[in-house]
């Protein structure tokens, strides 16, 4: 199952997006797993940043693509750390497919 | 009022590097600098990257060196990079690192006289003139662009000893002093002064910039960490003149030196000492920081760059600077 990471992000509170938004980026910016990090994916966190549009819809899409493709567990716990659970399952459910 | 730089190390991927340069254009630095060692991502590549994702922050190589880049070829690179961000490019050049240089079997001979010739020949090819060469170190039979260069670009000379140091003044825009301690900053632009002196021009002219190994963190615990790792390279690196200069016992500088060389990482950062973080870092939170910053000041430097490690967190590092130690400085 291909995840609509965009259509996602919809179904996330305003309020809460900045906050994620933080911690994908921090868990992006400290991952080991650079080489996981396709290039794309990396202009376009780039992109969002250099325009502080990180925080957008389509700029936490982005993270979100790439945190899960650098560090899959830590996502599903920082997601369920900030009580996203449901987002948490949709992201696990795509992923195990 | 002083400037502040950011210095990355290209070990890590572009796309980090590039995001903590926006992160530092956007939180008040004025300068970037990324590192120059074979052993690293290439400086040019990242300093393309950087410039495409920022608008004002300037960048340049802090520092390459002639040895094992061909001043002809730097001139090419640098004179491109200004085409992508013009008015938004430096030159950053030095002897380089001894050992990294015999790791590839490049012999570091003339220093002063190849900086001085390799800024001699980068100015003349960047101005757009053929260059015919015929130094101690270079020996170019007719060099010139086959396109246009647009306008003169600052060069910056990378130094800690104090012959390099008076020839920075003497000849560069910029000074990059290799220093943390204001007892050695002040030694250094002291030196600067001199070249300074005997080129007919003002200190003001030269941007004066302390070069430092810095790590910040609110727990200074957490800043000292991330600061024990570089040090030890700094101690294990630095002349017998400067450790005394410090009080630093040899036998625990050479005890860092052997544990480096063995890869034994415990023992190397264990033997760190406070006095040694003291010296050769400035670390610890942000009060601590401005405390140092501003007796760096006092010496006379006009830009301050915050070097490796810059914290635990380099993200977090990046926004403890601009959210509270740059405002200080700019009142």
């Amino acid at each position: 199952m291909v995840l609509d990471y965009r259509k996602l992000v919809t179904t996330i509170s305003t309020e809460k997006r900045e906050i994620l938004s933080k911690k994908l980026v921090d868990l992006i910016l400290t991952s080991k797993n650079d080489d996981r990090m396709p290039n794309q994916l990396a202009n376009a966190m780039l992109y969002h940043w250099q325009h502080d549009a990180l925080k957008s819809e389509s700029g936490i899409a982005v993270l979100l693509e790439a945190v899960l493709l650098l560090e899959p567990e830590k996502t599903f716990n920082a997601l369920e750390e900030l009580q996203m659970t449901d987002i948490a399952r949709q992201v696990k459910e795509a992923i195990e497919g | 009022m002083v400037k502040f730089g950011i210095e990355f190390v290209p070990r890590e991927p572009y796309w980090k590097i590039v995001y903590y340069a926006i992160q530092a254009e956007k939180g008040g630095f004025s300068n970037l600098w990324i590192t120059d060692h074979f052993n690293n991502r290439n400086v040019y590549v990242t300093l393309t990257a950087a410039a495409i994702y920022t608008n004002k922050i300037t960048f340049g190589p802090g520092v390459t060196n002639p040895y094992l880049v061909n001043p002809v070829f730097t001139a090419q690179a640098i004179a491109t990079l200004n085409e992508l961000a013009p008015g938004r490019v430096v030159l950053g050049i030095g002897a380089g690192d001894k050992t990294t240089l015999e790791s590839v079997g490049v012999e570091m001979a003339k220093p002063l006289t190849a900086i001085q010739e390799a800024i001699d020949i980068f100015r003349r090819i960047v101005g757009g003139e053929s260059v015919v060469y015929n130094g101690e170190v270079f020996k170019i039979a007719g060099a010139s662009f086959l396109f246009k260069p647009r306008g003169r670009i600052p060069v910056y000379v990378g130094a800690q000893g104090p012959k390099m140091l008076e020839l920075a003044g003497k000849i560069g825009d910029g000074v990059l002093i290799n220093a943390c301690h204001p007892k050695d900053v002040e030694y250094a632009v002291n030196c600067v002064k001199e070249g300074v002196r005997q080129a007919g021009k003002k200190l003001y002219e030269v941007d004066v910039a302390a070069y430092t190994s810095f790590s910040v963190h609110e727990d200074l615990k957490k800043a000292t960490k991330a600061a024990v790792p570089v040090v030890s390279f700094i101690v294990a690196g630095s002349p017998s003149v400067l450790l005394e200069r410090h009080g630093i016992d040899f036998k625990k500088a050479e005890e860092i030196r052997e544990a480096l060389k063995a890869n034994d990482w415990g023992k190397a950062f264990g033997a760190v000492t406070s006095e040694m973080i003291e010296a050769f870092s400035i670390c610890g939170t942000p009060e601590m920081c401005i405390e140092r910053i501003a007796l760096l000041l006092k010496s006379g430097i006009s830009q301050f760059v915050v070097g490796s490690p810059i914290g635990s967190n380099v993200r977090e590092a990046i926004d403890l600077v601009s959210e509270k130690i740059v405002p200080h400085f700019q009142v």
